[in-house]
């Protein structure tokens, strides 16, 4: 019963509509007369050149490297699409693909969980909230080299920390990074662990500008604090949380420090994502070509992942 | 009027500024095309010498001063001196070579040398070795450490250090174990079973993030039974019966704890801290362990070589060494500096900066060096029985460095250290995965 009184306030109040009407939506467009269209093109041009040119040199210097044998100083000789088929029927590519998949869930939603349940705690009233903000934004501004060393003599030997821990409250020794698995896992957690701040301010950014009286006619109107959550919470942090997914997902893809200061890839690959793949083939096999196929391929995974994202990102502003 | 004025001013302002940012796009393009010349090397004037973090900064800095000391005889060039760091170091090489930035004498990678001079980057070192010739150095030179670096078409480079891998102990966990020192392989699982009942382990290595430690253990167990990755001819021969039997003698040593299980996600820190924490009691490891782990007590020491099942007896060596290359604002230059570089080594000893072995028999006779028993011992026992990487085979090449520090022998090492699999088919795809990326 409550529910169906709370639906139209809510609703109303998702799409940030004040009491009293939509109002008149002003029509902000106006024609810019050829002479400024002129001028703004010319002034834009000299950006867009070196845009082109920051961008576009390096990513056609990838493309002969990719479809060349040669090294990093020879470009060798034209192979075509050899690279990319010798990638491709690798099972090592595959296997480096698969832990980026998961990798990036795991990165992208389970530093948004964390990052939410702290942004929505720190809303509330509690003691020290400014100083619990600033820890809690320790991993993410401490250098990767640094907090990567820190793990690493939390978990590295039998005796080290946390499995010390372990052993004493009964529950084995596990080796956190000499056990193909466990290492899978450690990488994720210290991941997460890295990025929940920055999830935690977007998040906080957006909640801010979330107008709290909102809240209080959904009350009024007799939503629960679950209702309130996922039907006005949600759906108003939403645009904030597609933006913070993919560029948490660019991050996670292309994050190399984290994966390669812990454990190198290792052990037997378990932990080899994608672009640490990429970068063992070109620096440590001297294999520039596949390398940057690799590197290729991944780019455009990204691209089209962003797109999609980016469309989800232009629906819910619609909505 | 003013009118008019005002806006010819606008215009001609708004163009003046276009102009301005069009030249401000075009310059880094002009400078793209631009650049890459060999006359930034030559108009600095200098022989521009790029140098590794050896050791720790104050090797650099004395390395720094040797370079920059140098007063070159009337016609060539004195020299600058930059240290380039690890990190990409193959990335910064390739680049800074690539747009004729590049140093014309350097140290580097131990392979980096041939590297180069496959794609045409290096300057033979002919004539530095007969400038050596007649200055004496030559002969003064420890035995074997110059044929590796000698092609069909020259000197490649000139060596100037040597990274031994030798087997190091702890003594007082010996003691404890109530067990005597590996003479054999024998020995050595009974030992690594006395010292596990102790909780130290018999076989210390690591192979985890940047550690080549445990590759070098593999490579080195195949050479000390007469084995190794390639034939006397180069050809890669990873599949012979002494490198079967080498592997799996390792895997029995890990089967029976004698690995330390976690060994295989080690660090080199990490690894240093099991000898430091009295976990390691015996294994592989570089020169001046005790002051690289942080115990001089005496306590740890350099064992002696072990005899292998058939009665081989070796070990591995990586001869580090100086290169030139061609982009050299003079090829006379770099030659009269390595000359001198190479004159004035025995400094780096002389105040215990290196954590290497000099090339020169004279300075493994100074007593900063001598004084040190450990390193007698391995200048005595070790560096005679040492190989190179390209063992069986005695010369030097660039599929080496797809070798050393690659995927395919990493790959390799932690499937061994794992246990994952047995012996032969963990060489078979070593084998198979090195075969993809060496060239023919």
């Amino acid at each position: 019963m409550a529910l169906t009184t709370a639906e139209p306030g809510l609703s109303r109040a998702r799409r940030g509509v004040a009491p009293g009407g939509p109002g008149g939506t002003a029509n902000r467009k106006s024609k810019l007369s050829a002479q400024t269209s002129r001028t703004f093109f010319w002034l834009l041009l000299p950006s867009v050149i070196l845009l082109v040119l920051i961008h576009g040199y390096p990513l056609i210097h990838a493309g002969v490297q990719a479809t060349h044998d040669g090294s990093l100083i020879e470009t060798g000789n034209f192979v075509g699409g050899e690279n990319f088929a010798t990638v491709l029927s690798s099972p090592a590519f595959w296997k480096a693909a698969q832990f980026t998949l998961l990798f990036t869930i795991v990165g992208v939603f389970g530093s948004w969980l964390v990052g939410l349940g702290l942004a929505l705690l720190l809303r509330t009233k509690i003691p020290a909230g400014g100083t619990f903000k600033v820890l809690l934004l320790l991993p993410w501004v401490v250098p990767i080299v640094v907090s990567s060393t820190a793990w690493n003599w939390l978990v590295a030997t039998p005796d080290s920390l946390v499995p010390s821990l372990f052993r004493n409250l009964g529950l084995g020794t596990p080796l956190f990074l000499a056990d193909p698995h466990l290492a899978a896992i450690t990488v994720m957690v210290f991941k997460v662990w890295v990025s929940f701040p920055f999830m935690m301010m977007m998040i906080s950014a957006a909640l801010a500008s979330v107008d709290t009286t909102v809240y209080e006619a959904a009350s009024m109107d007799g939503a629960t604090p679950w209702q309130q959550f996922s039907q006005i919470t949600l759906p108003l942090i939403a645009r904030s949380t597609y933006i913070s997914w993919i560029l948490m997902t660019i991050f996670c893809v292309n994050d190399f420090p984290t994966i390669y200061l812990l454990t190198g890839g290792g052990p037997v690959s378990a932990t080899t994502s994608l672009v640490v793949l990429a970068y063992r083939t070109v620096f440590q096999d001297f294999a520039t070509g596949p390398g940057v196929a690799i590197a290729f391929l991944m780019t455009m995974t990204l691209v089209v992942i962003s797109v999609l994202l980016y469309r989800q990102i232009r629906k819910s502003s619609v909505e | 009027m003013t009118i008019k004025s005002s806006a010819t001013s606008t215009a001609f302002s708004r163009r003046g500024f276009l102009g301005f940012a069009a030249a401000a796009g075009a310059a880094p393009l002009l400078a793209a095309c631009g650049g890459g010349s060999a006359s930034q090397s030559s108009a600095t004037g200098v022989v521009k010498f790029w140098d590794m973090p050896w050791a720790t900064p104050a090797y650099n800095e004395a390395a720094k001063n040797i370079a920059e000391g140098y007063a070159p005889a009337s016609g060539n060039l004195k020299a600058s001196y930059q240290t380039i760091q690890w990190n990409n170091f193959y990335q910064t090489f390739s680049s800074a070579i690539a747009s004729k930035t590049g140093p014309a004498v350097s140290t580097g990678g131990g392979f980096q040398a041939f590297q180069f001079e496959q794609q045409g980057q290096i300057a033979y070192a002919d004539k530095v070795i007969d400038k050596l010739k007649e200055n004496g150095q030559f002969a003064d030179f420890l035995p074997g450490v110059l044929e590796p670096f000698k092609s069909d078409k020259g000197y490649v480079a000139v060596p100037w250090q040597l990274d031994m891998r030798v087997f190091w102990y702890r003594k007082s966990l010996f003691e404890q174990a109530g067990v005597g020192l590996p003479t054999d392989w024998p020995s050595l699982l009974e030992a690594g079973k006395a010292l596990k009942k102790i909780g130290a382990f018999g076989f210390t290595t690591g192979a985890g993030a940047g550690n080549n430690y445990g590759n070098h253990s593999m490579i080195m167990m195949m050479v000390n039974n007469g084995g190794g990755v390639f034939t006397k001819e180069g050809e890669l021969d990873l599949m012979n019966d002494r490198n079967v039997e080498a592997i799996e003698f390792i895997l029995e040593l890990v089967s029976n704890g004698i690995v330390d299980p976690a060994a295989v996600s080690y660090t080199t820190d990490n690894m240093s801290a099991q000898w430091k924490d009295k976990k390691a009691g015996f294994g592989l490891f570089q020169v001046n362990v005790p002051q690289r782990v942080g115990d001089t007590s005496g306590d740890l020491l350099v064992a002696d070589p072990i005899t292998g099942p058939h009665g081989d007896k070796a070990t591995i060596v990586f001869p580090n060494n100086i290169m030139m290359y061609k982009n050299t604002p003079s090829q006379e230059a770099s030659e009269a500096f390595l000359v001198y570089y190479l004159g004035q080594l025995k400094e780096l000893w002389r105040q215990k900066l290196m954590s290497a072995l000099p090339v020169f028999k004279s300075i493994t006779e100074i007593p900063e060096f001598a004084d040190d028993p450990n390193n007698v011992k391995i200048v005595k026992d070790w560096q005679p029985i040492a190989k190179t990487f390209a063992s069986q085979g005695n010369t030097l090449n660039a599929n080496l460095a797809a070798l050393d520090g690659g995927q395919a022998l990493n790959q390799f090492t932690q499937t061994i250290l794992t246990g994952q699999s047995d012996a032969k088919s963990a060489l078979q795809t070593f084998e198979s995965s090195l075969k993809s990326v060496i060239k023919k």
